[in-house]
């Protein structure tokens, strides 16, 4: 979870800040209207979050 | 005698669209450095068609995706590489374009991929490279006139 000497970021955070930079990047690559792109990059974030998390849950019966 | 001259003129049609017209290819010439451009620098295809927006984005997601990456100690993939995931590591991180030098600065005492982060680093790292990419390919297209 932390890196010795750098920067140290939780899983979460970690998830957030990867979901939110890659949210923001489709969504501004992939929309030209700014109501678009602010729905885009809302749905984007949100699907990276709920994925993770059932990717998570999915994982969790092999975790022991 | 009229059909020789309908001949004549659907050659003339078929051989002005076999030979691409002066413009066109200087379009192609331009989008080739456009696309180059934007795997060098990322943003910079999408500045150089004003698109300012989208080339302020790249840049700060593929900067900050590096410079995360990069001070959580993820692995920069070199050349020398053991197998071949490490070969598709680097070409990943080969996507940055120069921000590869800076990550490779930037990662100063090695990676430290003993650790959750260091690994989660490495994959921000990869991303970094793919996105910018991606990035790079859509100024491309939008280049040549097919996507904006």
């Amino acid at each position: 979870m932390s890196a010795v000497g750098g920067l140290t970021l939780t899983h979460i955070q970690a998830f957030l800040f990867f979901a939110a930079v890659i949210s923001v990047a489709f969504g501004y690559l992939g929309r030209r209207q700014p109501k678009d792109r602010l729905k885009y990059i809302l749905w984007s974030f949100f699907l990276f979050l709920a994925v993770g998390v059932a990717i998570g849950w999915a994982m969790y019966p092999f975790s022991r | 005698m009229t059909e020789e001259l309908t001949d004549r003129a659907n050659e003339g049609t078929s051989q002005a669209q076999e030979a691409p017209q002066a413009p066109e290819v200087l379009n192609e010439y331009r989008a080739w450095l456009i696309g180059i451009a934007g795997w060098l620098v990322p943003g910079l295809g999408h500045a150089l068609q004003r698109m300012w927006g989208r080339a302020g984005v790249v840049f700060l997601a593929v900067g900050l995706l590096v410079i995360t990456g990069a001070r959580m100690k993820g692995n920069v993939f070199t050349s020398k590489g053991n197998d071949a995931f490490d070969t598709l590591g680097y070409v990943a991180d080969l996507g940055t374009g120069s921000f590869y030098l800076a990550a490779r600065a930037l990662e100063g005492n090695g990676a430290d991929v003993s650790h959750a982060g260091g690994d989660y680093g490495t994959r921000f790292l990869a991303t970094a490279g793919v996105l910018n990419l991606l990035a790079a390919l859509h100024a491309f297209e939008a280049a040549r006139g097919r996507k904006a």
